[in-house]
């Protein structure tokens, strides 16, 4: 019951801190704003496919005309319009002259595409439809041969001759700059918990209260137990309010699987906490243990790619990346979220959770050996 | 009953023992003065009695009960009333009061009614809801002793509970010490006002470089010092003193000037009254007022000890 009673005392007074609430909850929702708002043409993935003129020439015989007529057709709605070459055009000229995306020879032997340099994406769009209908050529073909009973199965008239299929990217599979800064900035404001974690026991020590609470018929574990039970539920009820606020208000992706998204969070606080109380308890001053926990949040972050994307190149970079408790948490809720893996979010928590387990040893051992809190 | 016994208290930081060989009692009851300059071994005899130090050697025993043995139930019987105001800023009146209180397992009904009991004591009621960032100096103070009485402690230590307030809030917190006393509560007061000690203790103990050198009522501890008496002499001008005759005359022990007043303190059993006026009178001092000091505890601290409490 004592704990439960410290736990209250410590939210109620948290919540009524208007620094605190600024801290974990205004700032990171502000931060994903400016950022997701400033830096979304850096996660742009998409390129629209618009009216894409090509030039073609067809001297095949019959079969291989026909066969590319149809290809034609088949893709009048889909952006790109085929316009047949006189005989006087030169196309290669209106290529270069960026009058047309491609020109296309077509002969009975092969197909040659000579694409415009203006925009390499179209020609790509182009050349991935021209391999298409070769392979679905040569597929009709060899079947012709081999086994022409089995032909009326993969002819065009058999309904399935699209030669493309679309398979753009699902809109799960890669963060947009809100999702990607959604993620990021949260798991960084429940690092930051550290700080006000390192004024869990030594702001009562500085305001006076510790003598109180060890006068009080209570043992220092209760004390310890509740002050910590009270300062994780503060983080953990900002970090719900924020990943709500950014799913509902910034329509952020936290994909399908919250609650183990919300579980790698929580080992996250809970490492966060306990850094902050160890820390307290390693350090002489408030003035050093803050100043520690700030650069070590920093560099975590820098390196955890919460304020920009951050590749992961090999070598010492992605050895450095890895000590980032920001990396391996934001790692583990892209995974969960994009690809559902939850392996990575089982290594984060216990990473996490192990690390917080050393810090409060920390804190324990220290605790134990001081008169008083 | 002994609310409160220390036998052989003894408590060392490395080689320096700040509390040495301390044996006292302090029966139901009463309101127990405990005076000592800073560094004297107060601060840390109290932290002991609350449980905020171990002790190196010796024993203390609240209600009979070895405070080792029964941490739980002597710290539940114990208030404590640090010298330092202990109250959240952030949490109304009220929700300090009922937090600490709850610390001692109170609950409910009965948490409300002591809480709104401990407000009412300290002339709280109409701030319950306020938070103290509001408060006056005094008031703080005030709300700082209802932390500490409202779960009923048996034995209250009260450690310099008037430091810098206003004379309206210590005389409302002295007529509260005797209030609590009345209701049956047993007191530890210590203080750097004299008088504040000498108004409302019933028993006093002195302790000097840990040592405990002098306990006992008032009457008991100013008998001590029965062989000197303090002699006031005002005088116009102190251009001609000349301190070291004035030492010379038999039976002075010491002499002070405090502005235009000359304070001797000299052997009770000679007559140099005469002697002494004569002095200025030949050194052509023209003395306006001489009083002869009756003992208080100023003296008796001063004598024991070698200096003003507050030095």
């Amino acid at each position: 019951m004592n704990i439960i009673n410290l736990a209250l005392k410590e939210m109620k007074r948290d919540f009524r801190d208007l620094r605190t609430l600024i801290f974990l909850l205004a700032f990171p929702i502000v931060l994903m704003l400016i950022l997701g708002t400033a830096l979304s043409s850096d996660f742009n993935t998409t390129t629209e496919v618009v009216d894409i003129p090509v030039l073609y020439k067809d001297s095949a015989n019959q079969s291989v005309s026909q066969a590319f007529q149809t290809f034609t057709e088949g893709l009048s709605d889909s952006g790109v319009h085929f316009k047949k070459a006189t005989e006087t055009m030169d196309g290669k000229k209106a290529v270069k002259e960026n009058k047309y995306g491609a020109y296309i020879e077509v002969t009975n032997s092969q197909i040659k595409m000579y694409e415009s340099n203006k925009n390499s994406i179209e020609g790509s769009v182009i050349e991935g439809m021209l391999s298409a209908f070769v392979d679905k050529y040569n597929m009709i073909s060899t079947v012709a041969k081999v086994s022409p009973n089995a032909l009326s199965k993969v002819t065009p008239n058999s309904g399935e001759a699209n030669f493309i299929k679309e398979t753009g990217l699902h809109s799960l599979k890669k963060p947009g700059a809100m999702d990607y800064y959604a993620i990021t900035m949260t798991t960084m404001i429940a690092l930051f918990g550290a700080m006000s974690a390192s004024y869990l026991i030594r702001g009562e020590r500085i305001i006076g209260t510790a003598t109180r609470l060890v006068v009080a018929p209570i043992s220092k574990a209760e004390i310890f137990i509740g002050k910590i039970f009270g300062g994780v539920l503060t983080s953990v009820l900002c970090t719900l309010i924020v990943v709500l606020f950014s799913k509902y208000v910034f329509k952020a992706n936290w994909g399908e699987h919250l609650g183990i998204v919300f579980f790698v969070l929580i080992t996250e606080i809970v490492l966060a906490i306990s850094f902050g109380l160890g820390m307290s308890y390693m350090t002489k001053t408030s003035g050093a243990s803050q100043a520690i926990i700030m650069v070590v949040i920093q560099l975590a972050a820098f390196f955890g790619g919460a304020y920009f994307q951050v590749e992961d190149g090999g070598g010492l970079m992605n050895n450095v990346m890895q000590l980032s408790p920001l990396h391996w948490a934001n790692h583990a809720i892209t995974q969960v979220i994009y690809s559902d893996n939850m392996t990575p979010a089982i290594h984060a928590a216990f990473l996490n959770l192990g690390i917080s387990v050393v810090f409060l040893l920390i804190a324990i051992i220290s605790m134990g050996r001081r008169e008083g809190l | 009953m002994k609310v409160l016994e220390m036998k052989h208290l003894t408590r060392k930081f490395g080689d320096f023992i700040a509390v040495d060989n301390v044996t006292l009692a302090i029966d139901e009851g009463e309101i127990f003065g405990f005076l000592g300059t800073n560094g004297a071994g107060k601060s840390t005899t109290i932290n002991m009695i609350a449980g905020l130090l171990h002790h190196t050697k010796g024993e203390i025993r609240i209600l009979g009960k070895d405070v080792t043995k029964n941490k739980k139930f002597a710290k539940s019987h114990i208030g404590m009333v640090p010298q330092d105001i202990a109250i959240y800023e952030d949490l109304t009146a009220y929700e300090n009061i009922q937090f600490f209180a709850g610390l001692y397992g109170l609950r409910g009904q009965k948490l409300k009614e002591q809480v709104e009991e401990a407000l009412k004591f300290v002339g709280l009621s109409d701030k319950a809801k306020s938070f103290p960032k509001t408060f006056s100096g005094g008031m703080k103070r005030r709300l700082n002793i209802a932390c500490a009485i409202a779960h009923r402690p048996k034995l209250i230590i009260m450690d310099e509970p008037t430091v810098g307030i206003d004379p309206q809030s210590r005389n409302y917190i002295l007529s509260s010490v005797r209030k609590l006393n009345e209701m049956g509560c047993t007191i530890i007061y210590t203080s750097h006002y004299m008088e504040e000690v000498e108004e409302i203790c019933s028993r006093i103990a002195i302790i000097d470089h840990g040592k405990i050198i002098a306990e006992g009522t008032k009457e008991q501890l100013k008998a001590i010092i029965t062989n000197t008496k303090d002699i006031w002499i005002g005088i116009n001008s102190t251009d001609t003193l000349d301190l070291s005759q004035l030492k010379l005359i038999n039976g002075v022990k010491e002499v002070k000037v405090e502005e235009d007043v000359i304070k001797i303190n000299s052997s009770a059993d000679v007559n140099n009254l005469n002697t002494i006026i004569q002095y200025f009178i030949a050194a052509g001092i023209e003395i306006r007022t001489v009083e002869e000091q009756a003992p208080n505890l100023d003296t008796v601290f001063l004598t024991l000890t070698g200096r003003n409490l507050r030095d």
